[in-house]
């Protein structure tokens, strides 16, 4: 084989770039969210701050309106020293204006700085407050929320740590979802496993028709996640659904209403979409696996006098271990992050009975536009992913890369 | 071959019924739905919801859905996203996997299983980030949603690929360079050829993927404009009144080109999936 030059390196750098920025990096990114009280949603917190910031805008805008009240209550303030006190304050307020001239949104500062709008907070807080019980100032009730805003306006640092991840341990929903992920995948992946092989082994006798076989399992594979789970809603609907009709009549479900209004009904009910959509993939992958067992290994173990049950558990099951170990390791990892299948069918429904951790990441994250914790979630499922994988890939061996 | 083993046809008929069953339940639903998007509503609604037969057929739905829900567009827009998808990640991973198959170098297994590892992960785990990035440099509600779609299709796409390549007898190159062939001569005039097939095939997985995708589009492109057809259609249910009609039609209509592509390429398709997985 040929040592790779500077020229054959070409051949593999827009890969590389491609799986850095948009796998790599992102998932290096979401690990350092996961330390951040990370919000879109909340100014002082749609950063990642290691250090403190200021926010000029909300700075001048309130250090403007308490200047102006102020000068406005001068006439009420009859004596002279607290008149000089509200000067100098407003000459402070003007002070730290004047630095940040021509700057705007948040910025970084200086330790002197900070420590300067704290003094400029405190000075006015006092003053206001000794003040408001002699005069009547414009704007009484006001002020002290203004001045309050002066501290705001310092933007503090939002990391937090192991902040988040102690949280999720105590998250009964997060605990709650990582239970429903664990069912749906176990006994959906089950059911696929064991209806897959039986299918596998049914078409592998089938001698006309396979193309036809071939295409009606490929449909369900091919149509988008999405739109078969909104036809699942539809078959499931409890007035008007015949699946969910079907089921009450045979007796599965004392009323049609049950199959998406209970949790038991709920999770069933996705499996089973679920367990419609992957089955015939399964069947595909196994039967090409089985398709490779030459023939002539069951006719000796038939001479040898062994039965069909004994033929499955001795011949088929061991040369088939392969190609059921990766259907099943990426089965596994597949059904561990679903997502479209239950946030179209269920968006997580009956009450959090089908929310998976996808989709309570995906809630945490873009509906509360909370960042920081919804990469807590990923990272978990990322570990668990991770765990998943190792044992499979344990299991397989050095299978999957000994091609290469 | 199994004929043999049966040679009376009374063993065969318990296959026969399990296969018409498993026919039945995988048909089951797309029929259900092809009678629904030919109701009116009120008889989906009404006393005809469990009919076989609509009473008085309609193509209402059919227009509606394409006229006011902009079905079309979404279709269009599902093309746009998945060709562009394919032509990139094509080139891009055969030329990787080229490399992969044929080059030493250094760090090729942590590579690959680098590719391997991002196939795994969870989708979920990308999508903060990538949000904060095109919101940042003013991407969302663009076609620029097809560089993340790198993420969940190139893996599959090296991987495939590179299983082909390894099939390719070296020989065939070698002898083109002792005829004198540049390296480039011989990677499109020998090796690309060759590998068509396996190209072809992996670019009907990237475009079904690509088509498929759900998550990436429903995050970066919130405006209506840019929406796929898996997000335009888990619209049609967030709406208070679902119209089941409508929702049967948007079905049908977009069933039609994975049908399509599907009964053109069930050879390629199959191959494509078992190529990574079942060894020889």
């Amino acid at each position: 084989m040929k040592k790779m030059g500077f020229k054959e390196f070409l051949y593999i750098v827009p890969v590389l770039f491609l799986i850095g920025v948009f796998s790599l990096w992102p998932v290096i990114q979401s690990f350092t969210y996961s330390f951040f009280d990370y919000r879109l949603n909340d100014q002082t917190k749609s950063e990642l701050l290691l250090s403190e910031k200021f926010n000029v805008d909300l700075y001048s805008e309130r250090s403007f309106y308490i200047e102006r009240f102020l000068n406005q209550s001068m006439p009420e303030i009859t004596d002279g020293e607290d008149r000089q006190q509200v000067e100098k304050l407003i000459a402070d307020l003007n002070d730290l204006n004047q630095q940040f001239e021509g700057q705007e949104g948040v910025i970084k500062i200086s330790g002197d700085v900070t420590d300067q709008v704290k003094n400029v907070y405190e000075s006015a807080d006092q003053l206001v407050a000794e003040l408001s019980e002699t005069y009547e100032l414009v704007q009484e009730e006001n002020l002290p929320l203004l001045i309050d805003d002066i501290q705001n306006s310092l933007v503090q640092s939002n990391f937090i740590g192991l902040e988040g991840y102690a949280k999720a341990l105590t998250d009964d929903r997060l605990q709650y979802s990582l239970g429903v992920t664990l069912a749906f995948t176990i006994i959906s992946v089950f059911l696929e496993l064991v209806f897959g092989l039986g299918m596998a082994m049914i078409m592998n006798k089938a001698i006309q028709g396979q193309g036809f076989i071939r295409v009606t399992s490929l449909i369900p594979w091919a149509i988008p996640t999405a739109v078969a789970a909104l036809m699942w809603s539809y078959l499931y609907d409890g007035h008007y659904g015949v699946v969910a009709a079907i089921f009450e009549s045979l007796g599965f479900i004392e009323n049609s209403t049950d199959l998406l209004q209970t949790s038991l009904g709920g999770i069933s009910a996705v499996i089973l979409a679920d367990v419609w959509k992957t089955t015939p993939y399964m069947a595909i992958l196994l039967l090409a696996g089985l398709q490779n067992i030459p023939n002539t290994l069951y006719e000796a173990a038939s001479i040898d006098g062994a039965s069909k049950i004994q033929q499955f558990f001795k011949v088929t099951l061991p040369l088939l271990k392969p190609s059921i170990l990766v259907a099943l390791l990426f089965r596994t990892l597949d059904a561990f992050r679903v997502f479209d299948l239950i946030y179209v069918l269920t968006s997580g429904g009956p009450g959090g009975a089908t929310e998976t951790m996808s989709v309570y990441a995906y809630k945490v994250m873009f509906g509360q536009m909370n960042f920081g914790y919804g990469s807590v979630i990923v990272m978990i499922m990322f570990i668990c992913v991770a765990i998943i994988a190792t044992i499979y890939v344990k299991v397989l061996g050095t299978n999957l890369m000994e091609k290469n | 071959m199994a004929k043999s083993k049966h040679p009376n046809g009374a063993k065969k008929w318990p296959f026969f019924t399990v296969l018409f069953i498993y026919l039945a339940v995988v048909v089951f639903p797309f029929f259900w739905v092809l009678i629904t998007s030919f109701k009116s509503n009120g008889e989906i609604f009404g006393d005809n919801a469990f009919g076989l037969i609509p009473q008085n057929p309609t193509i209402q739905h059919y227009v509606s859905v394409i006229t006011e829900k902009g079905m079309l567009h979404a279709i269009m827009n599902s093309l746009i996203v998945s060709v562009v998808t394919t032509i990139y990640i094509i080139l891009v991973a055969t030329f990787a996997a080229y490399a992969i198959s044929r080059f030493e170098f250094r760090g090729k297994n942590v590579l690959l299983g680098l590719i391997l590892a991002v196939s795994m992960f969870p989708q979920m785990i990308i999508v903060g980030p990538i949000y904060d990035l095109f919101l940042s440099i003013g991407w969302t509600n663009s076609y620029w949603v097809v560089l993340p779609y790198s993420s969940i299709t190139l893996p599959m796409a090296v991987w495939i690929l590179v299983t082909h390549f390894n099939q390719i007898p070296l020989a065939l190159e070698e002898s083109a360079k002792i005829d004198g062939a540049t390296p480039f001569q011989t990677l499109f005039k020998i090796v690309f050829p060759l590998a068509a097939p396996g190209v072809f095939t992996t670019a009907i997985i990237v475009f079904i993927i690509a088509w498929n995708e759900f998550l990436l589009t429903i995050t970066l492109n919130a405006n209506s404009k840019f929406h796929t057809v898996p997000v335009a259609i888990s619209f049609l249910r967030t709406q208070f009144e679902i119209l089941w009609g409508q929702v049967a039609a948007a079905t049908i209509i977009v069933t039609i080109p994975t049908l399509i592509i599907v009964l053109l390429f069930q050879r390629q398709i199959v191959s494509g999936l078992t190529s990574g997985g079942v060894k020889e």
